[in-house]
């Protein structure tokens, strides 16, 4: 618990609020827009990564703490999410491929 | 000899009054310790549900079977009480306990209308014929992913309700302690945390 922590006011908490409403409403909207699949479902991922960074930075304090708290929590995940990903998607491909006719 | 041990022993004091790692309490230290495992659960549900989604030929149409309206206004109430939680820490910090209870109740209220809105939501499934192995979508293992992934969530969600209920009548008997509304308050924000991967990888992707 640092100084500058204790000096949080309750205004940028719901300034933060107002960001993660609207863009939970830009993915809403995204979502029944138009654009092709690609796009969106680019645009939701970057979204549903701003929004994490924003709870975890914001609410959860962790611009406050010491980075190697940060790189134990956030770098794991990201490793594990990148890891697991390229270790089960071509697989996962693969599959369909084998199970479509 | 002695002097170079006795300097080593000052450069390197005891654990206990070395403090933490972090230089956190340990009771925030280990919340973040089961925040990261916890996270790995869900890690490995998202992860099984990508395989099970890429390695499936089709996959049911997710806007004809949610009602995003409903899907919306869940992560509203859900990013509000992290809102409301994250301004309860912000009152605990400055020892204002009508205003820590104020929002304390207001979080878990918002956890309580989650928790409902997600048993309207689960209510109109079965009732279209889904269970947990068959649904009327074509894709058995959808509705699998979807009653376990939503429904760790929620039970995580009803967990996160006792926790802050328990805080709440501690900080109404003048009790609480920053430290504790604030550990409170991680877990509450992981499980909003969750809520946004959940929200974007199952309903909107």
């Amino acid at each position: 618990m640092s100084e500058t922590h204790s000096q949080q006011t309750y205004k940028s908490y719901w300034i933060v609020w107002g960001v993660l409403l609207a863009i939970t409403g830009v993915m809403l909207f995204a979502e029944v827009s138009p654009f092709s699949r690609m796009f969106v479902a680019s645009l939701l991922l970057v979204a549903m990564m701003v929004k994490a960074a924003l709870i975890g930075a914001q609410f959860m304090h962790l611009r406050f703490e010491k980075p190697g708290l940060v790189w134990a929590v956030a770098g794991v995940a990201l490793f594990l999410a990148a890891f697991l990903f390229i270790s089960i998607a071509f697989d996962a491909l693969r599959i369909q491929h084998m199970v479509q006719p | 000899m002695e002097q170079v041990q006795a300097a080593g022993v000052v450069a390197s004091p005891p654990l206990g009054e070395r403090g933490t790692p972090f230089a956190m309490s340990w009771q925030k230290l280990m919340m973040w310790a089961f925040i990261v495992t916890d996270a790995l659960l869900f890690t490995g549900f998202l992860a099984g549900y990508g395989f099970l989604r890429l390695a499936s030929p089709i996959w049911p149409d997710r806007a004809r079977i949610f009602d995003l309206h409903l899907i919306g206004l869940m992560t509203f109430v859900l990013i509000s009480s992290s809102a409301t939680m994250a301004s309860a820490v912000a009152a605990a910090k400055r020892s204002d306990r009508p205003m820590l209870l104020r929002f304390l109740v207001l979080t878990a209220l918002g956890g309580l209308v989650f928790l409902g809105l997600q048993a309207y939501e689960w209510t109109n499934l079965i009732r279209e014929g889904a269970t947990l192995f068959s649904n009327p979508w074509g894709v058995p293992v959808f509705t699998a992913c979807f009653f376990l992934i939503t429904g760790f969530h929620g039970s995580h969600v009803l967990s996160g309700v006792v926790i802050l209920a328990i805080t709440a009548i501690r900080s109404a008997k003048g009790r609480a302690t920053p430290n504790g509304a604030e550990v409170a308050g991680l877990y509450w924000h992981f499980i909003d945390l969750v809520w946004v991967f959940i929200f974007t990888l199952f309903y909107l992707i």
